[in-house]
């Protein structure tokens, strides 16, 4: 083994420490913010509990006992949104993948085959939103689907399905067809075989569409406020809200944020090689 | 039978896509206002008519939305700004990017958890990343205006040291850029690792037994091996960047006057507050020419840069 220089070492850890400081320091402050009494927050920096300020968690609740009610409905809309969006996008990516890795395609019109088709798919996630903000108003007024949980979740699963199909493709084209091949042979049909041994097989994969789909919607903001103005609000477009009520009231909006940036951070933190394998399929196979 | 498989994800990309795509570029031909029942026409002497409208349908065909786009200040500013927003982004969040790929990428203790914390802020809500980034740029209670107070005390400076981090139409973009940075740049850093991990140990061995230096290393090994992996974060980003609309609405919303605006906030702003549909609609496809042309030079250069394979 070589050994490195020692300024090598120096700077390689410098620079570890520095960016961990840049990521950390705000998680940090949103922390002790949520955790500062108002004056604490407005006479300027404090940065250690019990040292230069006295820790409080009215604060906390304030948010989840006295205002308990519209924080946790909040909470729930982002909740049946982002996993109902999940649901379809695992079901309907899975199949197409499946297919564009199994099958050979052919289509008249346009004349495309699975490369085409694929790229089709895929270019659909790139598309602006923007370009869908008439149109879906328009619609869904007509439709009585604003401010409502399926209008938001077919949303999110227009979205979530073109990253799902692609990433799914490239597992099922990673994955040997044996098992699936001998349960054919033994009289199974193409569904049979698709539900009971490859879907079983493929957890990984479908591990990363379910994460992908869960946090994208989970984070949306446009379509949210576009489309919803009381009953479904999410997260948020909740958070945002707290911009104009009473001035910024930096301690419930740390505490805020917390609470809508645990569950996608949680899952971040323990299912890290799910997203890293997702994401290295969606890009570098691209 | 194979049609089963694929018929759901096509009839959902035709329905909530394509379909919505035509209907948006028809639009954008009308004068479509937010509940508008019946069309009206102003007439030369100034009252307004109502009227049966095209075809009978409520409302007129009109080339005006896009005729008034050149002189429509406000748009220009817009669509100037998102494209800063994007060279700026990716330019930021590939170079820092990159470096810190290169840093984890070498062996140390400790590199797990490093790269698990890296990967924190791209999990986060923009909306909630936002938030943070006005209260980690606040000009008086933050620990960072606090340490440029605490500077200039030192130095004694006459004038200390003030950057109005949103609150000038000059600095208030960079501020924007750096705050989505701050989440992205962990997306760069995996996928590039992701790509200097592919590269073979024994390509280096040769270059170090030929007596090739780091640097030489990087330049000539390292990063035209990720030039097309390079080209194609790059793209994701960029395409990713030209949506750009909760950071600005949760940190400016869009001031000082409109110059934080991005063309999706205006495009927004012009559907909902102002209720224009046809114009947003038209001004939804000029956004859409932006990141075609973006995409395609970036496809192009991808083409260019990767090296051809048979078959």
């Amino acid at each position: 083994m070589k050994h490195r220089k020692w300024w090598h070492s120096l700077l390689l850890y410098t620079v570890v420490i520095v960016w961990s400081f840049i990521v950390l320091f705000p998680f940090y402050w949103l922390l002790t913010t949520s955790l500062k009494k108002p004056l604490a927050v407005a006479r300027g920096p404090r940065y250690i509990p019990f040292v230069d300020f006295n820790p409080t968690t009215e604060h906390w609740q304030y948010l989840f006992d006295e205002q308990g009610e519209t924080t946790l409905r909040h909470f729930r809309n982002s909740v049946i949104a982002a996993s109902g969006s999940t649901v379809f996008s695992v079901l309907i990516g899975s199949m197409a993948g499946y297919g564009l890795s199994r099958f050979r395609y052919r289509w008249k019109f346009p004349p495309w085959r699975n490369n085409d088709i694929a790229f089709w798919i895929i270019s659909q996630r790139f598309l602006p939103p923007a370009l869908f903000v008439v149109p879906f108003l328009m619609i869904y007024s007509a439709l009585g689907l604003v401010d409502t949980h399926a209008g938001l979740i077919i949303a999110y699963t227009m979205f979530n399905v073109p990253f799902a199909v692609w990433i799914m493709r490239d597992f099922f084209d990673n994955l040997p067809t044996d098992l699936e091949d001998s349960a054919r042979v033994d009289g199974a049909t193409r569904w049979q075989a698709f539900v009971r041994i490859v879907l079983p097989l493929s957890a990984p994969g479908l591990v990363s569409v379910a994460i992908f789909s869960f946090v994208f919607s989970w984070n949306e903001f446009l379509y949210a406020l576009m489309l919803t103005n009381f009953d479904a609000i999410t997260l948020p477009v909740f958070i945002a809200g707290q911009n104009n009520t009473r001035g910024v009231q930096w301690w419930y909006i740390s505490a805020l944020t917390l609470t809508a940036v645990a569950p996608v951070v949680l899952i971040g933190l323990l299912l890290e090689r799910f997203i890293t394998s997702g994401l290295i399929a969606g890009a570098v196979k691209g | 039978m194979k049609q089963v498989f694929l018929t759901p994800a096509v009839a959902v990309l035709l329905l909530l896509s394509i379909f919505p795509l035509f209907w948006s570029l028809g639009i954008s031909f009308t004068d479509v206002q937010r509940g508008s029942a019946a069309a009206t026409t102003t007439t030369d002497d100034g009252t307004v008519v109502e009227d049966s409208g095209f075809l009978g349908l409520g409302f007129h065909a009109t080339l005006r939305n896009y005729a008034r786009m050149p002189e429509d200040e406000r748009l220009l500013t817009a669509a100037r700004n998102t494209l800063f927003y994007v060279l700026a982004g990716v330019t930021i969040q590939y170079i820092i990017g990159f470096g810190l790929a290169l840093v984890l990428h070498q062996p140390f203790r400790g590199r797990n958890i490093i790269r698990v914390i890296f990967l924190m802020p791209m999990m986060m809500t923009p909306v909630a990343v936002a938030y943070t980034g006005r209260m980690m740029f606040d000009t008086s209670i933050a620990p960072l205006a606090q340490l440029l107070r605490t500077i200039s005390h030192t130095l004694g400076l006459e004038r200390p040291l003030f950057i109005p981090w949103l609150t000038d139409g000059s600095v208030a973009p960079w501020t924007i850029v750096l705050i989505d940075s701050w989440q992205w740049i962990p997306f760069m850093t995996l996928i590039l690792l992701a790509g200097m991990q592919a590269i073979p140990e024994d390509i280096y061995e040769a270059a170090r037994v030929d007596g090739a230096s780091s640097w030489q290393i990087l330049r000539k090994i390292t990063f035209p091996i990720l030039l097309p992996i390079s080209a194609t974060v790059i793209l994701i980003r960029g395409l990713e960047i030209f949506k750009i609309i909760d950071v600005i609405v949760v940190t400016t919303g869009g001031g000082p006057g409109s110059a934080t605006e991005s063309l999706t906030m205006y495009i927004f702003k012009t559907a909902l507050t102002f209720g224009n549909y046809g114009y947003a609609a038209a001004i939804s496809y000029i956004l859409l020419i932006l990141v075609i042309i973006f995409a395609t030079i970036f496809l192009a250069a991808m083409r260019y840069l990767t090296p051809r394979t048979s078959g």
